[in-house]
């Protein structure tokens, strides 16, 4: 009897305990997600107004909206400098993210898997220029091209762009590379596989994470970039954020804004499409 | 040997200028067929040995020689070996049958030559209904196995493992012991194997190469190493052992396989019988004797005797092991256990060897074995001398 007592105890004691925890939680969870939710609307605010302002009647770039129309979008494609800024900085980036991974990825493995004098100092000159300013840079760049003939050409951007993309391309490829195991390729290698069959069939299918990672950031920094593209080829070769830039200086309708909701809008699908695909998530 | 399938002539590593020689001016010869263990405690040289064998390492100097052929500066891509690694090192973006075919795929071997070679290695390791599995899907063992395949499907010219069962659990290692071992045997692969564990080098290998510091302390069969253990460390390393600094005092006579009987003088216990090589009498040596070996009773035994007190007795079922303390010196013997008669702490035992079961080891003359013992040993060698 006094057993069968001590066996029901614990369950009931549970039972009543259960309830006073829940509202407890409820409480805290609610606080948690409240402070999340304001954290991102402030991160998202600037974004949301340029969505809302590019729906709206207004005459100029003002707040809050006036009335609902369609008519900044539909006016896009009639806009030639943004047409043009478009195909140039499409062209840039793709340029770019290509060589980009070409120099990139071989850099990066040298420092992983290889050991040489001033090795280190490599390292922090490759991934220096994440720390200098841009507008530093650039205006070196535009006093260097000008003896050479590359301000306002292709050639000029795409070298600026690279020297802004490479330590991102070195980051997550170096990432990639010493997470992977050494050993899988020296176990190719042993099998037979010279260096380059070993890299093609072996390393690159191992840090493929990292160097689609690299080579999307190279894309998004390359197709963004105003301050180089501006001090470089402003008046020869103006790239979509240097058209964007100069049509605020002359208007201030929104079409900018429509514009805009469209890069988010694309940035979104190459990030969404890329992680869909290969898993972007993986390398970052 | 006269037909040595694998020799490594005066092999030395060192790391950086200054630094001792990680393996340090190393020569060995493996025969055709046999599977050659490399034994030792970590840092003794044996995966950089392995390594340099692979090609994946320079020597500092020394050669390696494969089928008299002298491959040292020969690329790792072109040695024709097959490597298991710890780790298995499989393609994890392949699957198996993707996995053991990439070695045949860099011989260019035609696609259908290459699909029945697939197959027949997979029967080898007995994984053939795995052959469409991604790597990631596989337990450790399977992995083991797939990573042999590869190896060998190549036919390769060495097998080469590196610690191999060392991720596996206890059980399975048992297992895979077994199972190396025999398809080794069926394939014939020459194999050279690196391992930091005796019980696994004694059970597979033909010939256990011990290092310690860069060099090989002992080359020879598991017997011979276990039996007749050339230095004081391959007798530490490989199994249990009871030493004794020991005078040899006088030659006693042959003894089985070309040895000599010596009648020794252990220090502090008297007088006992060893065996040992030919010209040790009046020197000083080590001997040891195995835990196993140690008769241990509770009587007086008739001939001569260690008087112990027991320290430590731990019952496995099927053996006893004891722990004696004798003239402040720690013994460990082991005895078949019987249904009564279980030696008690405290108790006094009396510990006794047969001559052939302790053994003189060479490679220990001239240690100290305590301040005035040579003079001793000199003067008992003088003694018997007149």
């Amino acid at each position: 009897m006094s057993q069968n007592t001590l066996a029901a105890h614990p369950p009931a004691a549970a039972r009543t305990a259960a309830p006073v925890f829940k509202p407890r939680r409820k409480t805290g969870t609610f606080v948690f997600n409240a402070l999340v939710f304001l954290l991102y609307l402030f991160l998202l605010a600037p974004l949301l107004i340029v969505v809302v302002i590019s729906f709206a009647s207004n005459q100029y770039l003002s707040f809050p909206p006036e009335g609902f129309t369609l008519d900044w979008y539909a006016a896009l494609p009639g806009q030639e400098t943004f047409m043009s800024g478009l195909r140039i900085s499409l062209i840039t980036a793709s340029a770019v993210t290509v060589l980009v991974l070409i120099l990139g990825v071989p850099a990066a493995l040298a420092l992983a898997r290889f050991r040489f004098k001033g090795k280190a100092a490599i390292q922090a000159f490759f991934l220096s220029p994440l720390m200098i300013p841009s507008i530093v840079l650039a205006l070196g760049l535009v006093l260097l091209f000008g003896p050479l003939k590359l301000n306002n050409t292709y050639a000029g951007i795409i070298i600026g762009h690279i020297a802004v993309t490479f330590p991102f391309v070195v980051r997550t490829t170096l990432m990639s590379l010493a997470t992977t195991d050494t050993s899988c390729e020296e176990a190719a290698r042993i099998l037979g596989g010279d260096s380059w069959t070993v890299f093609r069939r072996i390393t690159l299918p191992l840090i493929r994470p990292g160097v689609i990672a690299g080579g999307v950031i190279a894309f998004i920094v390359s197709f963004d970039e105003a301050v180089i593209s501006l001090f470089v080829a402003e008046s020869g070769l103006p790239t979509l954020p240097v058209q964007v830039l100069r049509y605020v200086e002359n208007s201030a309708d929104a079409a900018v804004a429509a514009l805009s909701v469209l890069l988010i809008l694309f940035s979104m699908a190459v990030v969404v499409i890329v992680e869909r695909v290969m898993g972007l998530r993986k390398a970052l | 040997m006269n037909n040595p399938k694998l020799s490594i002539v005066d092999l030395t590593k060192r790391y950086a200028p200054g630094l001792d020689p990680a393996v340090d001016c190393l020569s060995m010869s493996v025969e055709e067929g046999h599977l050659v263990a490399l034994l030792g405690p970590s840092g003794c040289g044996k995966t950089t040995t392995l390594r340099m064998v692979a090609g994946l390492m320079d020597p500092t100097s020394g050669s390696i020689m494969v089928d008299g052929k002298d491959i040292t500066q020969t690329p790792v891509h072109k040695r024709g070996m097959g490597m298991v690694f710890q780790s298995y090192a499989l393609f994890p973006h392949m699957d198996v049958a993707q996995n053991v075919a990439f070695g045949l795929q860099m011989r260019k071997v035609g696609s259908k030559e290459q699909n029945r070679r697939v197959v027949e290695a997979l029967d080898l390791v007995k994984l053939g209904h795995l052959a469409g599995r991604q790597v990631k899907e596989l337990s450790g063992g399977q992995q083991q196995r797939i990573a042999i395949a590869r190896a060998l499907v190549v036919e390769p010219t060495l097998l080469l493992l590196d610690e191999p069962l060392s991720n596996l659990d206890a059980k399975l290692r048992e297992n895979m012991r077994t199972e190396i071992r025999s398809i080794q045997q069926r394939t014939g692969a020459t194999t050279l194997f690196v391992t930091h564990d005796q019980d696994e080098a004694l059970d597979m290998a033909d010939r256990i190469a011990v290092m310690n510091g860069g060099i090989i302390e002992q080359y020879g069969a598991p017997a011979e190493v276990y039996e007749r253990p050339q230095t004081h460390f391959v007798a530490d390393f490989i199994g249990q052992a009871n030493f004794f600094a020991s005078a040899v005092v006088a030659d006693d006579g042959a003894a089985a396989d070309g040895e000599r009987s010596y009648v020794v003088d252990v220090d502090g216990f008297g007088r006992f019988g060893a065996v040992g090589a030919a010209g040790l009498a009046g020197s000083t040596h080590e001997i040891v004797v195995r835990p196993h070996r140690l008769k241990t009773s509770l009587q007086q035994p008739a001939g001569p005797f260690i008087e112990g007190v027991i320290e430590r007795v731990s019952y496995t079922g099927d053996s006893l092991s004891l722990g004696l303390r004798a003239g402040g010196k720690e013994l460990l013997s082991q005895m078949p256990t019987a249904s009564s008669g279980i030696p008690r702490l405290g108790q006094t035992a009396y510990l006794s060897w047969d001559p052939a079961d302790a053994f003189i080891i060479p490679g220990t003359a001239g240690i100290p074995h305590g301040t005035e013992r040579p003079a001793t040993a000199d003067a008992l060698a003088a003694q018997d001398v007149a």
